[in-house]
């Protein structure tokens, strides 16, 4: 099993520990790992995909052709490189025209783009290709007695038409729920479990509603599941649950704190890697519980 | 002409001006940057009931957006932020009956108002860091992976100066120059 690492902004830059997790848990589960050199932003929202259509498509395809040229797809740890990747992957298939017109751009600088390669969600890949067993068998840790609440994040979901892996029922994702099960863990549902977390153009535009968004996740995990832990599958989701959660700490608004993960985190972790490389940069504290997981859970 | 929407809106002024000011129905110019599907809407309002900007109270949701296109109304709404604030979550692609994609309806809008410099300066920042960088989020410092035991620079436009002009050339070849956001020469 062979992927293109497509990385983004976000983990490249803010949360590096991310692409750490995926390096160190990827040769020990038999995937290997493309450094796909010269990949650039997926594009996200708020930059070519707001000005026009051929645009975001090319910036796309430049990327999605990195992995074509060596025939492998590309594996991202974060929805909103998934998804833009998979939507300017969906125009271009089913659009002739837009087809051509990229390519007539990606030829100034010598690329083709044919619409072979997609890029796969890591945890798709994980559930899909690798699989639960040897997921189990890879864990030297289990998640007795640990309780956790996920948030699959938007872009893991919709608009499943145009993502290479889809959910049966994309209004109850059950991946997710499945990956951290086969960890061990006690996954408990909560009503808000697909609501969005606030990130993205919605924080930069007005982040009092950002934070009111987030609030009423938390309050909801809170309430229904009483996690130990947030395992989230969106690099996005990640920082926004982990920071917001922070800042409504520090205002008053809310009494608790839940430490926030991203799966191919708490996969490392328990596969026995160095907390600090895997899990280490966050603000709402982790300690407690990557103590619980390393000192109680041995097998 | 006032800059928001007025409490009474009237559509023989707005029909006119479509006609002898703007020479195109505003929902054709729409259509025309990317929602081909909005006038299959029937106004069931599905995307608004699971839409976060409805949930947190921005004015001009999908729905309601659509509908104030279908009357014609276009520069009264630039100085709302609400297509800003779309997550692009496409909850509503995938609620709605009638195929209208009512996210692309919000990202018309954005490009519209983009051509019309109704644009908020994080997007623009984020534009000229994509062109700059390669990326639209990116920082200098690089203690976070040097914490984590990666090398300074990522794989990616970052560490590669070829592939970094290769995506300039790319991005001076579409629409971008036109609009004269920021220089990219
Ligand atoms: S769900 Fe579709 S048809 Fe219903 S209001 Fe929204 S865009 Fe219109
Ligand atoms: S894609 Fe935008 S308009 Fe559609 S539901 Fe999400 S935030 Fe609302």
């Amino acid at each position: 099993m062979k992927y293109g690492l497509f990385l983004g902004c976000n983990i490249s830059f803010n949360r590096p520990d991310v692409e750490a997790a995926i390096r160190s848990v990827s040769p020990l589960l038999g995937v290997e790992l493309d450094d796909l050199n010269g990949q650039s932003c997926c594009p996200t929202w708020g930059t070519v995909p707001s000005v026009d259509t051929i645009a975001w498509c090319a910036v796309g395809a430049r990327n999605l052709a990195l992995g074509e040229e060596k025939g492998i797809d590309l594996v991202t740890a974060c929805n909103t490189c998934y998804s833009s990747l998979s939507e300017a992957r969906y125009k271009m298939l089913n659009d002739a025209e837009t087809m051509r017109e990229v390519n007539e751009i990606l030829k100034k600088i010598g690329k083709e783009y044919k619409g072979k390669s997609k890029c796969r969600h890591v945890a798709w890949v994980l559930y899909r290709d690798v699989g639960l067993d040897r997921i189990k068998k890879a864990a030297k840790y289990e998640l007795d007695d640990i309780v956790i609440a996920v948030q699959p994040g938007c872009h893991f979901l919709w608009p499943s038409k145009v993502l290479p892996d889809r959910e049966e029922d994309p209004f109850n994702p059950v991946v997710l729920r499945e990956l951290c099960k086969v960890l061990g863990a006690d996954v408990r549902p909560y009503t808000r479990m697909i609501d969005c977390c606030g990130a993205g153009a919605l924080k930069s535009t007005n982040q009092e509603k950002s934070y009111k968004l987030a609030k009423m996740k938390l309050e909801c995990i809170r309430k229904e599941t009483d996690a130990d832990l947030i395992v989230t599958t969106c690099s996005s989701c990640l920082i926004q649950l982990d920071e917001a959660q922070e800042m409504l700490r520090k205002r008053g608004e809310i009494d608790f704190s839940i430490p926030v993960l991203h799966y191919v985190q708490l996969l490392a972790l328990c596969m026995g890697f160095d907390p600090e490389r895997v899990a280490g940069i966050c603000v709402t504290p982790r300690d407690e519980i990557i103590s619980k997981i390393v000192e109680s859970g041995r097998k | 002409m006032e800059e928001h929407v007025p409490a009474v809106i009237n559509l023989t002024y707005l029909w006119k001006k479509e006609r002898e000011e703007l020479g195109e129905k505003v929902i054709e110019t729409i259509k025309g940057f990317g929602a081909e599907g909005i006038e299959y809407c029937m106004q069931c309002g599905a995307c608004s009931s699971i839409c976060p900007l409805a949930t947190t109270g921005f004015e001009w949701y999908n729905r309601r957006l659509i509908k104030a296109i279908d009357f014609g109304i276009r520069d009264e709404l630039f100085d709302d932020v609400t297509p800003w604030a779309c997550v692009a979550c496409n909850r509503c692609v995938e609620v709605c009956p009638r195929n209208v994609n009512p996210f692309e309806v919000m990202f018309a809008m954005r490009r519209l108002m983009i051509e019309e410099l109704a644009v908020p300066m994080t997007a623009v920042q984020a534009l000229k860091s994509l062109y700059d960088h390669g990326h639209a989020v990116y920082t200098t410092g690089r203690e976070a992976r040097k914490k984590v035991g990666l090398p300074e620079k990522p794989p990616t436009t970052d560490s590669d100066e070829k592939a970094l002009e290769e995506l300039r050339v790319l991005l001076r070849n579409t629409k971008l120059p036109e609009l004269g956001l920021f220089p990219m020469s």
